[in-house]
């Protein structure tokens, strides 16, 4: 299970940081930096920087993305922000805008 | 729609976390906590701000007020700083609260009683008034009309007691140490010159003359010559003398023939030179 569950309705205004999977259906604003993975939910609405392992968006972010390992944009997520990862998709479907640096 | 949120117990949120839905604090927050839901703090959880819920479920660490909607709940292990409110405040033992705690609203009378039967058995060794806290509207307003009753019985009585007490007490002890302390004043001063003044003192001397009191036929010797001078000293004295010393001269005569020893001047020398004098001086000089 995930570590940290940021549910629909709830909203966090400021940074969140930690050591574990963080989920969020929610909306953040703020900065958001953890070591595992981050998973941004169809109903999510992130304005904030995101650090972590990977990052899978169904919903919206903006922000900047650095990611250690993935960041995976799904259908009908929708990212506007610079990426900064080693492996990086974007799914049919998916919003897109900003820069990629996949370490090439 | 209203979905649980969980910070988990790594987790660090630097902020405000407020919205619809529970949400179960296990790791920190370093903000206010607003939700429409239930929130709980884990044993682990830490919290540095407000929190705010329906019904608040403390095992972890709060520094910060607690309302609940509800109720807040404060299970063993919990530490909060702050103040508690909420219309069912249950603190279970070894729970630490340090704040102020007030239990208000309606609601919890019914769900109270049914929904918190063991957290009661629990909370009264801690605060006997919580555990009564739902039902508190009923006791306090029972409470209330008996303790005027006792105030207004308790007022009448004690002004009485003041009245009698103090007339009492004051003609009975002031007067009386009053006039002694007067007599043994007056007397102070005319023992020098006249006999029997000094022999009202002899009775407080006695305690340095044990010994003095075999010499006493002499100064019967001496005697003479002080009662030479105290004539005028007599005219003007004889009123506070007979007042003070009229009885004492009576049993001094008897004692004067016993005093043989011409030791009389040193006693009115001693009282010559008043008492603090010497003090004075040294003060003077320092």
């Amino acid at each position: 299970m995930a570590g940290t569950v940021i549910g629909e309705g709830l909203t966090i205004e400021g940074d969140i940081s930690g050591d574990e999977e963080i989920v969020i259906h929610g909306n953040l604003r703020g900065r958001l930096t953890t070591t595992d993975a981050v998973t941004v939910g169809g109903t999510a609405i992130v304005g904030a920087d995101i650090t972590g392992a990977s990052l899978s968006v169904a919903g919206q972010v903006t922000g900047d993305v650095t990611a250690s390992e993935r960041v995976d944009i799904q259908a009908g997520g929708k990212l506007v922000g610079d990426i900064k990862a080693a492996r990086f998709t974007i799914a049919d479907g998916a919003s897109f805008k900003g820069n990629v640096d996949m370490e090439v | 729609m209203t979905e649980t949120s969980v910070i988990g117990a790594g987790t660090v949120v630097s902020g405000h976390v407020r919205g619809q839905g529970s949400l179960e604090i296990l790791g920190r927050v370093e903000g206010d906590v607003s939700v429409t839901g239930n929130v709980v703090i884990g044993p682990a959880g830490r919290v540095r701000g407000h929190v705010s819920g329906a019904e608040l479920r403390i095992s972890g660490q709060v520094q910060g007020d607690l309302r609940g909607t509800l109720a807040v709940l404060l299970e063993p292990g919990a530490r909060v700083a702050g103040d508690i409110s909420g219309p069912r405040v249950g603190i279970a033992p070894g729970a630490l609260a340090r704040g102020h705690v007030q239990t208000d609203g309606e609601p919890a009378l019914a769900a109270a009683r049914a929904a918190t039967p063991a957290a009661r058995p629990m909370s009264p060794p801690v605060r006997p008034p919580l555990a009564a806290a739902p039902a508190a509207p009923v006791k306090f307003e029972a409470k209330v009309p008996a303790a005027p009753p006792k105030f207004e019985a308790k007022a009448p009585a004690a002004p009485p007691k003041f009245e009698v007490q103090a007339p009492g007490k004051f003609e009975a002890a002031k007067a009386p140490p009053v006039p002694a302390k007067f007599e043994a004043k007056a007397p102070l001063p005319p023992p020098p010159k006249l006999a029997p003044k000094p022999e009202q003192r002899r009775p407080e001397p006695a305690q340095r003359r044990p010994e003095p009191e075999p010499r006493r036929p002499e100064p019967e010797q001496r005697r003479p010559e002080p009662e030479q001078r105290r004539p005028e000293p007599e005219q003007r004295r004889p009123e506070p003398a007979r007042a003070a010393s009229a009885p004492p001269q009576a049993e001094f005569t008897p004692v004067r023939p016993i005093k043989q020893e011409p030791r009389r001047p040193p006693p009115p020398v001693v009282p010559v030179i008043s008492k603090g004098t010497k003090a004075k001086k040294k003060k003077s000089h320092d």
